[in-house]
């Protein structure tokens, strides 16, 4: 599990992610394993890959959202920034987009094993 | 046991996340319950609603979204119990969530705790404070106003629409206790209601606020109008399904104050002392009656009748006439018998109309002590006929409702009698219609005890008031009175000649004689 300081390191808002857990550093440590090992993050892939750009974005949108509540920062800029192009429909390179969002989580995040 | 003033927040957000989240600060101060959809949701506000405080709701959940979940606690009429506020990234979903009846709303990602806890007090401490007005606000019964919201909402449209003439109206049901007592409260209430419901009718075409003081007074500060016929008729439309046209009995009373001169509750002090003044009005009819100057000098001369009346029994201002009944079966009509009747002699007034003071003397009490002066009187004057004239001429005397109601009436008048050494058969008395339909079972019993000690006993003003044919038959009379304005208008063959007959006809069946009254020829 990744601490504090390596999550400061990375880039994310811990002030405010811990004072939104009420000071709580177990809880907030908790929630971001819970956040990053949403199984949401495959299934983007599974319906980016199908073409499902509605759905895409309720999905994108789903993260975005809890991503944001966690302060980790950068994972939720280049969610927010799916978001937006989902929400216009934008014809772009979501494969490579994808594949940017699961390297920064691959950051703050492994896989249990 | 829970502790009464632990209040519960329901959470409802799809992300489990979120949840704990908010959970987490909104438990430092209150207990939490969760839902992960807006069916959720709904389920536990219905069989929690009573201890949810508000609810904190997502909006974009899958089964059921938060603003549906808006939708249904609006059609429900839930959403004015528990405030809601909305979780959304989205700034266009606000407006339509606060249309939908959202308190507030909170941004994500979320607030600072304090911020969000902050906004959560609020929204619970505003609704609950209006549900206190609002319980205060208005009368349980009808949902009209409570009086002291009513003068205030009065008042403020005063300030607001200065040049309006407005008029303050009391309505009120003539003898309502009446109802009670014979159909029972429930049915009194639901001629409230429907009175209610009648004045609310009527507001929506005159504009104006109602509300409901004591018992059946309902108060109403409407646009000037002449007769308030729109009142008075949505007013008996509510009633019809209830009672016949016959029992309906309304009275107004309208004060107008075109110069906004007196405080509201002034205004409304004259317009129910107008509605009382029809109080003697004994007809179906509903009636309405304006409050102007002549009333407040008729309050001040009733003031002054009172004050006076002690005064007026020590020095005999009061005088006894006798109005002879003629028998007229013979060749010449034949003086028969004599009628008491009371006039007041005012040192100051000089005469004194009795239908200004016996009313008055009626409702303050006093007219008990006024007729048993007149019927003394009437005795000793019988008395008198006999000793200086050598005639014996037998004297009605009147019996008010109130009379009969006094125990010890009868050993009075038989007191009377003997002491002036009559006989019961010379000394009559006649009771009006009116004291009939009271209390019939105690005034049947006084009339046989009255007939059995040798009195005649006359009804009086029949035609006047609510007494039904049969109840002729359960009446023991020796003589029946017509009132003047059943013959006043009789002509040969027309409906009035017609009545007439037909109560003769009655009387001669049950073997009563009848008398008309105010022949003056």
């Amino acid at each position: 599990m990744i601490t504090l300081e390596e999550l400061r390191a990375l880039g994310a808002d811990v002030e405010t992610g811990l004072s939104r857990c009420m000071g709580k550093e177990d809880l907030y440590l908790k929630l971001i394993s819970m956040g990053l090992g949403d199984a949401k993050f495959e299934e983007l892939g599974a319906v980016l890959e199908a073409g499902d750009l509605s759905k895409a974005f309720e999905i994108c949108h789903a993260l975005k959202g809890v991503i944001g509540n966690l302060a980790i920062t950068p994972l939720y800029e280049i969610l927010s920034t799916m978001t937006e192009k989902l929400r216009a429909k934008e014809q772009t390179d979501y494969k490579a987009m994808y594949s940017d969002i699961l390297k920064i989580r691959s950051k703050f995040w492994k896989p249990q094993t | 046991m829970e502790d009464l003033f632990e209040r519960t927040i329901l959470i409802v957000d799809d992300e489990s996340i979120n949840r704990e989240l908010l959970g987490n600060i909104i438990q430092s101060e209150y207990k939490v319950i969760y839902a992960a959809d807006g069916k959720e949701a709904l389920e536990k506000i219905h069989s929690e609603g009573n201890t949810i405080s508000l609810v904190l709701l997502d909006l974009l959940m899958p089964v059921m979204n938060g603003n549906e979940v808006l939708k249904t606690m609006n059609d429900e009429g839930i959403i004015n119990e528990i405030p809601v506020i909305v979780l959304t990234s989205e700034k266009s979903s606000e407006i339509e969530s606060l249309k939908l009846g959202a308190a507030d709303f909170l941004t994500k990602p979320y607030d600072l705790p304090e911020v969000i806890l902050a906004r959560v007090r609020h929204s619970i401490q505003l609704f609950e404070n209006s549900k206190i007005i609002h319980a205060t606000e208005f009368d349980k019964l009808t949902l009209l106003y409570s009086p002291e919201f009513f003068f205030e909402y009065a008042s403020q449209f005063d300030q607001r629409f200065p040049d309006k003439v407005m008029d303050a109206v009391v309505v009120n049901f003539t003898r309502f206790h009446l109802l009670n007592e014979l159909k029972g409260r429930s049915f009194g209430d639901e001629i409230l209601n429907a009175m209610a419901d009648g004045i609310r009718k009527a507001l929506l075409k005159t504009g104006g606020i109602a509300g409901r003081n004591e018992a059946d007074f309902f108060y109403l500060y409407v646009p000037h109008d002449e007769n308030h016929n729109i009142l008075l008729d949505k007013i008996k439309d509510s009633l019809s399904p209830l009672l016949k046209p016959s029992e309906i009995r309304l009275r107004l009373g309208v004060y107008s104050d075109s110069e906004h001169k007196f405080a509201m509750t002034q205004r409304f002090d004259h317009a129910v002392q107008a509605c009382n003044s029809l109080r003697n009005k004994t007809s179906g009819d509903s009636d309405i009656c304006i409050y102007d100057d002549k009333m407040a000098e008729k309050e001040v001369f009733d003031a002054h009748l009172l004050q006076d009346f002690e005064a007026a029994i020590e020095q005999k201002q009061f005088q006894v006439n006798y109005q002879p009944k003629f028998n007229i079966k013979g060749d010449k009509p034949v003086l028969c018998s004599a009628e008491a009747l009371v006039r007041w002699i005012h040192p100051e007034l000089g005469f004194v109309r009795p239908d200004l003071f016996i009313p008055l003397f009626e409702e303050n009490g006093l007219v008990t002590k006024l007729d048993r002066y007149v019927w003394e009187e009437s005795a000793k004057q019988i008395r008198r006929w006999k000793d200086e004239l050598g005639v014996t001429i037998p004297v009605s005397v009147n019996v008010s409702r109130v009379d009969i109601a006094a125990p010890d009436m009868t050993d009075f008048i038989t007191k009377i009698v003997k002491e002036n050494g009559l006989s019961a058969s010379e000394y009559m008395l006649e009771i009006t219609e009116s004291a009939y339909t009271s209390d019939s079972k105690h005034i049947v019993e006084v009339i046989e005890n009255l007939r059995s000690l040798g009195h005649k006993v006359e009804m009086d003003d029949f035609g006047s008031g609510y007494s039904s044919l049969n109840m002729l038959t359960s009446m023991p009379i020796d003589v029946l009175k017509m009132d003047k304005a059943f013959i006043r208008n009789i002509q040969p063959g027309n409906k009035e000649m017609k009545l007439v007959e037909l109560v003769l006809d009655i009387a001669k069946n049950l073997g009563v004689p009848v008398v008309a009254e105010g022949v003056e020829t």
